[in-house]
């Protein structure tokens, strides 16, 4: 030890050491000086005469120096050397040792960064600590994390006092227009202060100005991605005017091409560009809400004060409007970042926690063949301290050999964590909020190097430590005998036990989200993605003439379509299932329900055309689909899904029913008394897995908005319409432009992409633990029944079969199976209730899960014991009376 | 004066080791100590005293300590540790063993 502390103090305090040299010698160079003066002689002859004697100082320094690292190196190299034989002697151990860290290693790698990137690396924002969400509330309906409204944004402002500032960003679509390039791209319409109160500057140019507020000075702010992509990236592009919803843009900033607009994953995440609301979103109805709040907090205050704050403020807002207090609005402040990654959240525990699962059943493998390994050493060691070395000088070679297969491990556990990423961006899920972000930085290479030297140290030098403990006499005497340990039975018992106990954990956790994810497939979503191609189309109503010039241009589109070869059926939706694009819910009124218990009931609102629900083969229930006599202007009629009909009808029938709903009309969101006319299933449009509100559909005619999202059912490969769909619309109006051209499979399947995840992921876990466990029971009995084979041998001269010596090998090993069977139910039941925010549509105790993970752990324990038990079978009494 | 002769490497150590035995001193009064009572058979160099006195130091057989010299210089003293006691001894019982088989063979009628 006090070597390697040496080579520090050398490597680290070469200065120190060289002053220290340096006033050595000048103290020795001074004393001679003085000698030489006292003898008599002239103060600059006995400086020569010194010098003479000391010789050349340089040398002098250079030969001590060398002795000093030299000595330290010199060790460090020889119990390098000593390591790397030692692990070329044993090619089967250290490779099994190394192979088996290096998986842990990189499963580990994989999933910590993916934790550092999500969860763990601040927001990358300014002072991102401080920044926090604001949400209403609506317990009555169980609308919970809903947008606000403006007037709750102004009530806040200017009623907070622990808030520093309050912005608003309300995502939706915009389109450049121009002669042939016109593009629809997202765009986040905000208030003044966004960019200042998230704390992120662009980098080009400017934030927004007051005076840009409502329209003021129609400016915007680009993203790295749409300057490059739709200017090439001009350096002059500041203070240019571009067309864009149908008036003149100025460019006012460009952001840096880090910046990421990170809110929750159901908010887009695509935003290419900002403006500021175009109109005075406080004139607005009070009851709509659409706005996500970002509030930056005063530096110091806390989470439950600046709550509590919110709840005083939610209560004077109640207070104040009616409205608010029909709808008993509650608000909440949440953390920017724990919002923000809300949905992933528990998978990622879950997962992180799996992989140390398999991390531990890795270093019970690693401990296992060090100790098997020690004791066959064991003659060695001793004979190594009989002739001289030091205890000290022992451990410190069982400590090069673990650091070797930790650097060894740790290099390819690396190598496979990065491919393993690499391979990653594809099943990657977007509720990954962060998942751009995901890489191998400094965290994750200090975090696998701290696991990797924790397991080796942990797992690995007890047993050395151990073994350097051993009394040198015995061993010697032992040496060549059946040794008599049976602690180390009891050690290598456990060991067992504990592979089986985690094993079983992680095929159950693997099981369960399997399952989830079959049952997910499973579900009917209310819709059929199979062969329907999807695309959003931004109408430009301001170039239109009239109300009646837009609705003949939809209709005449969609006839157009229909008449493609191939095209079986189409129509349109202000809002496509399972897509992201800012829903739109309100509340409605069933007939005789007062005005303020109405309030109460929220569903999603959806403008289509008459074939949206033939082009997405949602089943009618009854009455009719929309047709061709449902224009603006003829009777306000309705269709709503099966849990509408059933709040407004009980078990009647629905149809001829009326309700208040909110339509679009000349001015803007108004309360509408329209008629049921159909009936048809709920749709899943937000998750697959859950049914979160009933669902209205007016005709577009009644209710047009824009952007449009086209479903086309097709008798062919749906992807193959792309382009005459394109080509279509070029011939009949420029000034409108198509995105997202992607067939609706792709929604399903990024809806189902958090539950394949993390049932891959969990998979993986799954599938290495049982092999992990399978080499980790097959090296444990292997290593006792070698040891054991006299014994063996004894016992079949002394009457027992092959038979009985084999399944004697096998009852020992899967009696310790199913001790660890026991200890895995009972820790696979005690952490079920962390996985129920992670499973659909089974219980935490599924019991096909258990079943299935009963049966195939002793599978695997049996197939890891049968070779060293059929190798027990094989003793022979002779051999053993020869050894002995 | 007597010619000076070369000293072994292991020797010069345990000549140091000795002269530390009796008290701390710097190196100029190593040197000078292993000259008097050698009578100058064994003259010591720096190029040769430093290397043996670090790593002896390196070795924890002595340890180093600044400190002020008679003439008010501040000046490196080493100080036998307990283990340079016991690496004295042993050396010193080797040093008789091969010096008195030198001897023996010297002394041998051949």
């Amino acid at each position: 030890m006090r070597r390697v502390a040496n080579i520090f103090r050398v490597l680290f305090q070469k200065n120190k050491l060289d002053e220290d040299l340096d006033a050595e010698l000048q103290f020795y160079y001074a004393m001679l000086v003085d000698r030489y003066v006292g003898a008599g002689m002239e103060r600059e002859q006995a400086r020569r005469a010194a010098r003479l004697e000391m010789g050349r100082i340089e040398t002098i320094k250079e030969n001590t120096r060398e002795i000093r690292t030299g000595a330290g190196l010199e060790t460090v190299m020889q119990d390098f050397r000593y390591a790397v034989r030692t692990l070329r002697k044993y090619p089967a151990f250290s490779a099994i040792a190394i192979l088996t860290l290096a998986l842990g290693l990189g499963v580990n790698t994989a999933i910590f960064s993916i934790v550092d990137a999500v969860l763990l690396k601040p927001l990358p924002y300014e002072r991102p600590e401080r920044l926090a969400l604001v949400w209403s509330d609506f317990e009555k309906t169980a609308a919970y994390r809903a947008p606000t409204s403006a007037t709750i944004l102004s009530e806040i402002k200017h009623r907070s006092s622990l808030l520093e500032d309050v912005a608003a960003i309300w995502p939706t679509v915009g389109t450049f227009i121009g002669e042939e390039d016109a593009e629809q791209i997202r765009v986040g319409q905000v208030t003044t202060n966004f960019f200042t109160t998230l704390g992120a500057r662009p980098l080009l140019g400017r934030g927004f100005v007051a005076e840009e507020e409502h329209g003021g000075r129609a400016a915007m702010i680009l993203t790295d991605r749409l300057w490059r992509r739709r200017f090439g990236g001009d350096p002059n592009i500041l203070g240019k005017k571009v067309p864009f919803q149908g008036a003149d843009y100025t460019v006012v900033g460009v952001l840096a091409p880090h910046f990421r607009l990170v809110l929750p994953a159901s908010i887009a995440s695509d935003v290419e560009a900002f403006t500021p609301f175009p109109n005075d979103i406080y004139k607005g109805p009070r009851t709509l809400y659409f706005l996500r709040l970002v509030a930056r907090m005063k530096p110091g205050v806390r989470a439950e004060q600046a709550q509590r704050e919110m709840t005083e403020i939610a209560r004077q807002i109640r207070e104040t409007y009616s409205e608010y207090h029909a709808e008993n609005l509650k608000l909440s402040i949440v953390s920017m970042h724990r919002d923000a990654v809300r949905d992933i959240r528990p998978a990622l525990i879950a997962l992180f926690a799996g992989a140390g699962f398999v991390m531990l059943i890795c270093c019970v493998n690693v401990a296992n063949l060090l100790l098997a390994r020690a004791s066959e050493r064991r003659k060695e060691v001793a004979l190594r301290s009989a002739i001289g070395a030091s205890r000290t000088r022992i451990l410190r070679q069982l400590l090069t050999e673990g650091a070797m297969i930790c650097a060894i491990a740790g290099t390819i556990g690396l190598t496979i964590g990065w491919g393993a990423l690499r391979g990653l961006p594809r099943l990657q899920p977007e509720a990954l909020a962060r998942g751009g972000e995901i890489g191998l930085n400094w965290t994750v290479l200090v975090f696998v190097a701290a696991v990797s030297i924790g397991s080796v140290l942990l797992f690995g030098l007890v047993p050395s430590i151990e073994s350097a403990k051993w009394d040198l006499i015995a061993t010697l005497r032992e040496a060549g005998k059946t040794s008599r340990t049976p602690v180390r039975r009891g050690v290598r018992a456990a060991l067992i036990v504990a592979e089986v106990t985690f094993g079983f954990i992680l095929v159950v956790g693997a099981g369960l989200m399997m399952r989830t994810l079959e049952k997910i497939e499973q579900v009917r979503p209310g819709f059929e993605s199979d062969r329907v191609l999807t695309f959003s189309m931004n109408i430009p109503f301001g170039r239109f003439k009239s109300d009646e010039a837009i609705y003949s241009f939809v209709r005449e589109w969609d006839s157009a379509i229909a008449a493609l070869p191939g095209v079986a059926a189409v129509g349109a939706a202000s809002h496509l299932p399972l897509d992201n694009y800012p829903n739109w819910y309100s509340p409605f009124r069933p007939e005789g329900v007062s005005e303020t218990q109405g309030a109460a009931l929220l569903a999603d609102y959806r403008s289509v055309t008459p074939g949206f629900f033939q082009a997405m083969g949602t089943r009618l229930i009854e009455g009719r689909f929309f047709d061709e006599t449902d224009r603006a202007g003829a009777r306000q009629v309705v269709i709503v899904d099966d849990l509408l009909a059933s709040t407004i009808a009980d078990s009647r029938s629905a149809i001829g029913k009326r309700i208040e709903s909110e339509h679009i009309t000349d001015r803007g969101f108004t309360p509408v008394w329209s008629e049921v006319v159909g009936v048809v299933e709920h749709v899943r449009v937000h998750s697959l897995s859950k049914k979160i509100r009933p669902e209205i559909y007016i005709p577009f005619e009644q209710s047009p908005r824009s952007p449009l999202s086209y479903a086309v059912y097709a008798r062919v490969d749906p992807l193959t319409l792309a382009g005459p769909i394109r080509d279509l619309l070029r011939q009949r109006n420029r000034s409108v432009a198509i995105s997202k051209v992607r067939p609706m499979e792709e929604y399903v399947e990024q809806a189902e992409a958090p539950a394949s995840f993390t049932a891959l992921m969990a998979g993986i876990f799954g599938g290495l633990a049982l092999l992990l466990a399978a080499i980790g029971i097959y090296g444990v009995t292997y290593c006792t029944v070698s040891r054991r084979m006299p014994e063996m041998g004894i016992r079949m001269a002394l009457g027992a079969s092959a038979g009985d010596v084999k399944r004697m090998v096998l009852k020992e090993g899967l009696t310790l199976t199913a001790l660890g069977l026991i200890f895995g139910i009972g820790g696979a039941l005690a952490i079920s209730r962390q996985l129920q925010d992670l499973i659909y549509g089974i219980s935490t105790v599924d019991p096909v899960t258990y079943i299935a993970a009963i049966l195939v752990i002793p599978a695997a324990a049996l197939i890891g014991c049968w070779k060293p038990a059929s190798k027990a079978a094989g003793a022979n009494p002779v051999d053993v009376i020869r050894i002995e | 004066m007597a010619e000076s002769a070369e000293i072994l490497q292991g020797t010069l150590e345990l000549l140091i080791l000795r002269t530390l035995a009796l008290q701390p001193m710097h190196g100029l009064g190593v040197s000078d100590r292993i000259k008097q009572v050698t009578h100058g058979v064994f003259v010591v160099k720096p190029g040769s005293l430093f290397p043996a006195l670090h790593r002896l130091e390196q070795a924890g057989a002595i340890e180093g300590r600044w400190g002020e010299s008679e003439n008010k210089r501040r000046a490196k003293y080493y100080r036998l540790t307990r283990a340079g006691r016991v690496r004295l001894a042993s050396e010193k019982r080797n040093w008789e063993r091969v010096f008195g088989a030198v001897n023996l063979l010297l002394e041998a009628e051949l």
